[in-house]
């Protein structure tokens, strides 16, 4: 695997907080890395370090290899993607894709060709002549990630670059960002706090919490051995407890059936119950191995209705459960 | 009307603002020799007393030379000024702001006679230098509020994202941020000219009989001679500064002008 960049012991500090703490991360080349974290944990801060936009406090950050630390931002040559997009609003959307190539003397002809070469890739091919203001939010995005794109970056910064888009875009655009990011064979650093677009897109998925790194692997790893409580609570692990021997154990609610079977065993009350049409979302109460009371969830499918109050077993499934290294 | 109080107060203000104006405007078509409302019939014959009496064309060349001076020069200083408050990391960016801001709130007698004192009479500088001086630093804080409002709307983003596609901070900064200031820039120039050329508190206090702003000129000519000229030439300039107004609106908008302002 060659390295694209590296964040060696890099942390930042504003005033007495600190943003970044001290991360280590290989940026693998030609592949599409995100990082996954809630709102504030220092998603942004990193990807600016990687920019060039912001200074670490401390730490090395290269790129292929070499230490650009302190290399300002229009030396990395490096596309970055805003979370606001960024356009520059006096400006055309073709003159908005050929303004780094402007900058970089590639010649009238060779611009034109790829300016409408980008375009057509983002397809926005017919609406080069537009202003920014015209376009819808999703046009935009096209328009910045074109604009990034264009000058053939060493990386592909994304930060939150759907969060802005509906619902519907959203998804939609996550393929269209896999395909662009695999036809053009780019190194892409994708930021977003929505686990399952990380999911979905990464290569990579790298999970942070104030300002340092949880836990990184490939979706699969990490969503099926979440290391600690927080990465898997943010993956959507919502039963917690601790075994008959011991152990801090997780299982996802699909995995925690009510009544007996192969697995780990509970005793517990149905507490409330809501039905969604695929499932029956079933909250129960138990005392767990350490003598805890805890909450459980089970996602029940082809189930029978059941009445809160109701005292059962259940069971979370041998298959599917996991066994956290941290409590926190 | 949800509001009847806040209506007719509204309505009285533009009265108590408008009513007096016309009387000017009115007086000043008039036929006779006097200051007088009703008007003794209609002609233009004051219009041309106005703009063939020397001492108002003279003094009005000065205004115009001292307000776009004044003007550009507050530009030249204000809208560095102003990126440096929004953008730049300078310690005590508060303090410095208030330094520019001062001219709006320190009663203009006071910097009128405290140039007075300095420039003049310390350095010995001419009065037209020291008027220039003056109006400068009375039009700063337009120039820092308009321009640096127009900057704040503008996403700091933009510019980085210059940056980021190759541009140094130099080009970053002329073909993006610049252009994105230039409505800002317009308007506080637009308003600068007006406000200086408008001033009378530090213009009379700096005046000296070869530079005279036309303000002043007009003060001085009222409290000798009591006739429709004086109104002929507050109509003339109050037709410019409709002009200059209708062109602030169409190209800027009020709100924008004025909203840099009081924000
Ligand atoms: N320039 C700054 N000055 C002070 N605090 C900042 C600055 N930039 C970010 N922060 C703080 O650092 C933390 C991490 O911010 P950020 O990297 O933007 O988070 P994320 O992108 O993961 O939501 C936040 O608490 C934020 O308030
Ligand atoms: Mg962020």
């Amino acid at each position: 695997m060659t390295i694209a960049a590296e964040f060696v012991g890099v942390t930042q500090r504003f005033g007495d907080f600190t943003a970044v703490d001290g991360i280590d991360l290989e940026i693998p080349e030609g592949k599409l890395t995100t990082l996954l974290g809630p709102s504030g944990c220092g998603k942004t801060t990193s990807l600016r370090m990687l920019a060039g936009y912001s200074l670490p406090t401390a730490g090395t950050i290269k790129i292929h290899g070499v230490d650009s630390t302190t290399l300002p931002p229009e030396k990395r040559g490096l596309g970055m993607v805003f979370q606001s997009y960024a356009l520059f609003p006096h400006m055309t959307v073709a003159q908005n894709v050929a303004y780094g190539l402007k900058i970089r003397k590639v010649g009238q002809k060779e611009i034109a060709a790829r300016v409408s070469e980008t375009l057509d890739l983002v397809g926005l091919g017919h609406l080069s002549a537009s202003k920014p203001k015209k376009l819808s939010g999703g046009q935009q995005q096209r328009v910045a990630l074109a604009r990034a794109i264009a000058i053939r970056p060493r990386l592909l910064l994304l930060d939150e670059p759907l969060s802005n888009l509906d619902a519907r875009l959203r998804v939609q655009m996550r393929a269209e960002i896999r395909r662009i990011q695999s036809e053009t064979g780019l190194t892409v650093v994708l930021v977003t706090h929505d686990q399952d677009e990380a999911l979905e897109m990464s290569d990579l998925m790298v999970l942070m919490k104030s300002g340092r790194i949880m836990q990184s692997g490939s979706p699969r790893e990490v969503f099926a051995n979440p290391a600690n409580r927080f990465v898997a609570d943010f993956l959507g692990y919502e039963n917690f407890f601790t075994d008959k021997t011991g152990i801090f154990r997780t299982v996802r609610p699909e995995h925690l059936t009510l009544g007996a079977g192969d697995g780990e065993r509970l005793d517990a009350t149905v507490v409330s119950t809501a039905y969604r049409g695929v499932d029956l979302l079933v909250t129960l109460e138990a005392v767990d191995g350490a003598g805890q009371t805890v909450r459980l969830v089970a996602d029940v499918r082809n189930g029978a209705a059941v009445e809160p109050g109701t005292r059962t077993t259940v069971t979370a499934d041998a298959a599917h459960l996991v066994t956290l290294a941290a409590k926190e | 009307m949800r509001r009847p109080v806040a209506a007719t107060l509204a309505v009285l203000g533009y009265l108590i603002m408008i009513v007096p104006i016309l009387f000017v405007v009115a007086t000043a078509f008039s036929a006779g020799r006097t200051l007088r409302f009703p008007p003794e019939g209609f002609s233009l014959q004051w219009f041309e007393a106005a703009v063939t009496y020397d001492p108002f064309m003279e003094s009005l060349v000065s205004s115009l030379y001292l307000a776009i001076g004044a003007t550009a020069l507050a530009l030249l200083l204000g809208v560095p000024a102003t990126i440096a408050i929004h953008r730049g990391k300078i310690p005590g960016r508060g303090l410095v702001e208030g330094l520019f801001l001062s001219p709006l709130i320190v009663p203009e007698l006071v910097v009128g006679l405290a140039l007075y004192q300095q420039l003049m009479i310390g350095f010995g500088l001419d009065n037209l230098t020291t008027l220039l001086l003056g109006h400068t630093a009375l039009l700063l804080p337009y120039a820092v509020r308009v321009t640096g409002a127009s900057l704040a709307l503008a996403d700091p983003a933009v510019e980085e994202a210059a940056r980021g596609l190759g541009a140094s901070p130099v080009r970053a900064f002329l073909t993006v941020t610049l252009p994105l200031l230039r409505p800002g820039i317009f308007s506080a120039a637009l308003l600068g000219l007006v406000t200086s050329f408008n001033n009378v508190p530090l213009s009379l206090l700096l005046q000296d009989r070869e530079f005279r702003t036309l303000p002043v000129t007009m003060l001085d000519y009222v409290q000798q001679s009591y006739n429709p000229r004086i109104a002929a030439m507050a109509t003339i300039i109050l037709a410019a500064t409709v002009v200059i107004a209708v062109i602030a609106e169409r190209t800027v908008g009020f709100a924008k002008i004025f909203g840099g302002i009081n924000r």
